[in-house]
């Protein structure tokens, strides 16, 4: 089984590939460069199970491929010298991750097929190259063994990102969307390369695993009572990892970073269903995964993710609840599900969060093509008010949408409910002990609510009552690579819950939880990369209310109850024949809501009235000062060089004078210095 | 080899071969006086002082000079020490030949209906000879003599167009300097013979490290200062500078090429062997109360300084050049700022270097002007504008030149500059880095202009078609390709810098 990993390398490589066929020859195929990409994200599924196969046997793979530099650096805690590298760490954690991108990249692929080529759009090729290029870069990045490779391929999908959202230049508000993306995400990878200079510098190592991990080293770190850059060890970790979650909360989408997502609603459908749900976004909170050890070893850090992730998803999920754009709606609710990772993850649920972004990768996408494939459907109109209907004209859209509906809003025994159910659970028996938690936990859980609402008030108006257009009552065809990829998903949206289905195993005490043993090391792990590796740093104290049975019954019970009374409100107000919009009842909430909060005006105020004043004084401090000193320069010097060269008159009997007098100057200066004349 | 078995004279034979081809260029005029059969004297010329050149190579790879403990066969000593052959000689001996020989292929062209061709091509071999003797000169008398060998030629080469004002003039203004220069410098030589009663240069050591010279201290520093004023006036150092300007501008443009190249050159060799044979630092220091680089330092800075802020605003590219080939005298003269009790082997080693370098670029500039007044387009930086289109080979050629001379990396210019600069850091000497510094940014704005000039900006006029006279397009990519060749050979040539450096020193 160890040789299948010999060809982990060709899981990126492949979608590489397609990339420069796609890029060379997509004019000239037959498709345009989709089935370049077909078969490459084939490929790198099968690859990808493979992989999922091996290290269920047993096996892990963590190798260095590459190196590109090596250096002497004293580090901070004394190792001397340092290497960048390429490498590929396949674990548990990767291998699934692995699963999931190539899956859905795969889906989205044939997706494409209907929604791109079938609609007659220009610039395939360009398009399909970009989800080549995003497809290797977010592979590379799943698999890659150190903090730098994952920084330089975590800039790369972000590249990859702003070039799909702008894939329709042409309009106005593509290229300004684009640009928005990439300069919000862009913020925080700032503070992301801090961190990853930062790591470099401290420990001498970027290796997410090993015993030269720069883990390992922050523990020994912390357990010698180093003293690090005049902080504690501690502190410093807590520093760094603050610094490196700068990037993970640009990519995953946080508040106050989140702003971008929206508007990424831009690009194609099928670009949000791959990128802006299922796995770009999920790269910020991959990464917290990736090397939560890390994390582990702060506290505070850990407190702060959580919370973050906690305000988040109630934030987003009551800005989805007035929108009229279906991506929108999506849009928000990818922030908010977003935030429940974060929070679990940040309360030490590190299975509960992995288990929730794998979740959320299947249900995400399946409800993005579902909404794709509405809005081919509708003939491209994405405002929900006039669809309606379309139930019984297009079912099968119909009964996968639902199925990812019903998982995203949580309700039981749809994935989603499983996951966040974990996550709420894991908050809570935390957050007895922790205010800090329990308070992200009171957020997080009042956002079920919102999420049931926002999701069936999402299905009842797009699916039920009466076609409230023309194009609703008379839907345009879909194809079987529109279906396909949602039957797909929908299946997995219903039944992917069964990898973890916790409450069950602590109620029924049976071995049920096999993500837990999966990310537990139990078939094959990289040593200090489990779940009770994990365990034993984290320094969170849990409680219960009532012993263990009970605590779990009362958490799934109030989460359930707060879904299904969001969705049941949903069902009395818009589960009509002619639905009209209640946004009036929200009083002055409302104008706050539809403006987001006013997110982006603090921040184009930021822009225009804070940094475009300081770069405008900056800009005239270096026309005036600096180029000043420069100009006066030249110029006092070609003055000099004027003046300097009338001592050549043309006469030869100045010339001796001059000469004799220099040397009779260079005659004293000596002699004074020599003493000669005493 | 059978080199150990010739006599000991016969090292010298790089020298002797200039002066023997000049001989020959004698007969060949004696034959036919009148015939002007340039392609016969131009190539004998190339030829002999191209002989020359593989002597001297094989000389040094043969280990002629080489002290015997670093494996060579030893320095040798000539007619009684009056010569010595070490590596410095042979390291000059080769620039000289090789500036030699792209002068005589370039002056194929450029005297091409030249009445006194015999004349000019016999004069530049003995002006070489000179040169070549001063290489290896040993004693104050053969330095003198070796200097005054390569100096009255010199003369009769920059006034050689005896119907073009400019030539004649800068001829006398160089002669007149030039007597002036010769007289303080042969002065300087009685007072040091007067301190030492020597005129070889070990014995003057030998008299100064006893410290018999101690109670003729001023006498002696006296000697040593007209010395300096000597070499200043061979390698057009300020003060002793004045003629440069105006002898480069007149001279035929091969000749300011030869003059400012292998006679600066030359001048800086004897500058070096003196200094350190003759004037060891500590000792002359407690004799003459002053250490002798303090002159050196000041002249250095005065040099560099004068010669590239009167270069920054000339019309005249000629003229530029003149001046900035006294900035470069100043960044040699680094070269012996540097030197001290025991250390300065890597500052003077970067001055040869330099000039070295300097012998490709310098002279393919001069060359490149030559190349101007051959198709006459005119002397300001106006009038080469537009150049490149017509001329592409050649202006490329001189854009490697003057961003060479400016010291851009990864040109040959760019690396001994460096070296001078870690070589003056090294022996402390930070106004001197900072003022090599100030001055090549400075340089950087006029050798960028005239490559502005010719490449970018407009033509004035409407010119024809340039014709491509082979002598000197051959001469300029030659001079062009060593200054880019000097990239993967700059090693050696560094090593051989340092090791004679560091022989003379030890």
């Amino acid at each position: 089984m160890e040789d299948v990993f010999n060809y982990a390398p060709a899981i990126a490589l492949f979608p590489l590939v397609a990339f420069v066929v796609a890029l060379t020859f997509g004019k000239y195929m037959p498709k345009k460069g989709a089935l370049a990409g077909i078969i490459a994200t084939g490929g790198s599924l099968a690859l990808s199970v493979l992989m999922l196969v091996a290290v269920a046997s047993g096996e892990v793979y963590h190798e260095t491929l590459y190196q590109w530099a090596i250096g002497d650096a004293a580090s901070e805690i004394g190792a001397d010298g340092i290497e960048f590298t390429f490498g590929i760490l396949i674990d548990p954690l990767a291998a699934l991750m692995l699963v999931i991108v190539s899956l859905i990249a795969f889906l989205v692929h044939i997706f494409s097929l209907g929604y791109m080529n079938a609609e007659g759009e220009t610039g395939l090729p360009r398009y399909y190259a970009s989800l080549g290029l995003f497809t290797f870069s977010m592979l590379a990045f799943v698999y890659a063994d150190n903090l730098l490779m994952a920084f330089m391929f975590f800039e790369l999908v972000g590249l990859c990102s702003y070039l799909l959202i702008g894939f329709w230049f042409r309009t106005r508000s593509a290229p300004s969307a684009a640009k928005k993306a990439f300069l919000v995400t862009r913020f925080g990878d700032y503070f992301f390369l801090l961190g990853v200079v930062a790591i470099a510098a401290t420990f001498g190592t970027v290796a997410f695993a090993g015993d030269n991990s720069f883990v390992a080293a922050a523990e020994s770190a912390i357990d010698n009572g180093d003293t690090l850059f005049g902080f504690g060890a501690e502190t410093w970790v807590t520093i760094t990892a603050l610094l490196v979650l700068g990037g993970v909360i640009g990519k995953s989408a946080q508040f106050p970073l989140h702003t971008w997502l929206p508007d990424a609603m831009e690009g194609p459908t099928t670009v949000s269903a791959l990128i802006h749900a299922a796995t770009m976004v999920a790269a910020g909170v991959y990464l917290v995964a990736r090397m939560f050890g890390y994390y582990a070893l702060s506290p505070t850090a850990l407190a702060i993710i959580a919370f973050v992730g906690g305000f988040t998803a109630l934030f987003a999920a009551t800005m989805g609840v007035v929108k009229d754009d279906i991506k929108q709606v999506l849009a928000y609710s990818t922030i908010s599900q977003y935030g429940y990772m974060m929070l679990g993850l940040g309360v030490g649920g590190y299975v509960a969060g992995v288990f929730h972004l794998m979740n959320h990768a299947f249900f995400k996408a399946l409800l993005f093509l579902g909404a794709g494939a509405v809005i081919v459907l509708m003939h491209h109109e994405q405002d929900m008010w006039k669809m309606g209907g379309l139930k019984d004209k297009a079912p099968i859209t119909y009964y996968t949408f639902l199925a990812g509906a019903l998982a995203l809003a949580g309700i039981i025994p749809f994935s989603g409910f499983w996951s966040k159910d974990e996550i709420l659970y894991d908050a809570l028996i935390v957050g007895l002990e922790e205010p800090v938690i329990l308070a992200a936990y009171a957020m997080a859980l009042v956002a079920v609510f919102f999420t049931g609402f926002y999701t069936f008030r999402m299905v009842f108006l797009t699916f039920h009552g009466e076609p409230r257009s023309e194009a609703a009552e008379d839907p345009h065809d879909i194809g079987w690579s529109i279906k396909a990829p949602l039957v797909v998903l929908g299946v997995l949206a219903l039944v992917a819950g069964i990898a973890n289905l916790a409450p069950v195993a602590k109620l029924a005490h049976i071995d049920i939880t096999f993500l837990e043993h999966w990310l537990d090391g139990e078939y094959g792990a990289v040593e200090g990369l489990t779940y009770s590796a994990y365990g034993e740093l984290l320094a969170f104290e849990t409680a219960y209310i009532g012993g263990e049975q009970l605590t779990v019954l009362i958490a799934a019970g109030v989460s359930l109850l707060l879904a299904f009374s969001g969705a049941g409100l949903a069902w009395k107000l818009y589960s009509v024949p002619e639905p009209v919009a209640h946004k009036e009842r929200l009083g002055g909430a409302r104008q706050t809501l539809e403006s987001n909060y006013y997110q982006d005006e603090y921040q184009v105020w930021l822009a225009e009235g804070f940094t475009q004043p300081l770069a405008r004084a900056a800009d005239r401090f270096d026309q005036t000062v600096i180029d000043g000193v420069v100009n006066s320069v030249s110029t006092a010097s070609l003055f000099s060089s004027s003046r300097l060269k009338r001592i050549q008159t043309g006469l030869v009997t100045n010339y001796a004078a001059l000469l004799v007098a220099g040397f009779i100057g260079l005659l004293l200066v000596l002699g004074y210095v020599g003493g000669w004349f005493l | 080899m059978a080199l150990l078995e010739l006599p000991a004279w016969t090292t010298l034979a790089p020298a002797l071969l200039l002066a023997l081809t000049a001989l020959v260029l004698f007969i060949i005029d004696s034959i036919s006086p009148d015939a002007q059969n340039s392609g016969l004297l131009a190539g004998t010329t190339a030829a002999g002082s191209l002989a020359s050149l593989g002597v001297a190579v094989w000389y040094l790879l043969a280990g002629v000079g080489t002290p015997t403990v670093d494996g060579g066969r030893g320095i040798i000593d000539v007619l009684g020490d009056q010569f010595v052959v070490d590596q410095l000689a042979l390291f000059f001996m080769i620039i000289v030949a090789v500036v030699t020989a792209l002068v005589a292929v370039a002056s194929y062209d450029y005297m091409e209906d030249h009445t006194y061709q015999a004349e000019y091509y016999s004069l530049v071999l003995l002006a070489a000879t000179g040169m070549s003797f001063m290489a290896a000169a040993n004693s104050l008398v053969t330095i003198f003599i070796a200097l005054e060998l390569a100096s009255l030629p010199s003369y009769a080469l920059v006034s050689i167009l005896k119907d073009n004002r400019g030539s004649v003039e800068g001829g006398l203004k160089y002669f007149l300097i030039g007597a002036l220069s010769s007289a303080i410098f042969v002065y300087g030589i009685s007072l040091v013979y007067g301190a030492t009663g020597h005129l070889q240069l070990e014995n003057i050591a030998a008299v100064i490290e006893a410290g018999e010279a101690d109670p003729y201290g001023g006498l002696l520093g006296l000697g040593i200062l007209m010395l300096i004023g000597g070499f200043a006036f061979k390698t057009a150092s300020v003060p002793f500078h004045f003629w440069a300007p105006e002898a480069y501008e007149g001279a035929p443009a091969p000749i300011s090429a030869f003059l400012s190249s292998a006679s600066k050159a030359a001048g800086f060799v004897i500058a070096f062997r003196v200094f350190t044979e003759a004037f060891p630092v500590a000792e002359t220091a407690s004799a003459i109360g002053v250490d002798w680089t303090l002159a050196f330092i000041i002249l250095a800075i005065v040099t560099m300084t004068l010669g590239n802020f009167a270069a920054a605003t000339q019309n005249n590219v000629k003229r530029m050049l003149a001046y900035s080939s006294i900035g470069h005298a100043g960044y040699a003269l680094i070269g012996l700022a540097g030197i001290s009790a025991g250390g300065g082997e890597l500052v003077m080693g970067a001055a040869m270097m330099h000039l070295f370098v300097y012998g490709f670029m310098n002279t393919g500039a001069f060359l490149f002007v030559a190349l101007a007044e051959y198709w006459g387009v005119g002397r300001t930086f106006e009038d080469y504008n537009g150049l490149g289109r017509r001329a592409p080979v050649a202006c490329f050629a001189l854009a490697i030149f003057m961003f060479s001379l400016a010291g851009i990396p990864p040109l040959g210019g760019f690396w001994s500059k460096y070296f001078l600069f870690t070589g003056a850091l090294e022996a402390g000497l930070i106004v001197v880095a900072a003022a090599l510094v100030i001055n090549s940014a400075l340089s950087l704005y006029y050798y960028s202009r005239l490559v502005k000039a010719v490449w970018i900006e407009e033509p004035v006029t409407e010119r024809d078609g340039l014709s491509q006279p082979v002598g000197l397009y051959a001469a300029i990519v030659v001079a062009a390709v060593m200054t880019l060749a000097l990239l993967p050979l700059f090693g050696p040539v560094a090593d051989t810098a340092v090791d004679a450096a560091t022989a003379m020193l030890a």
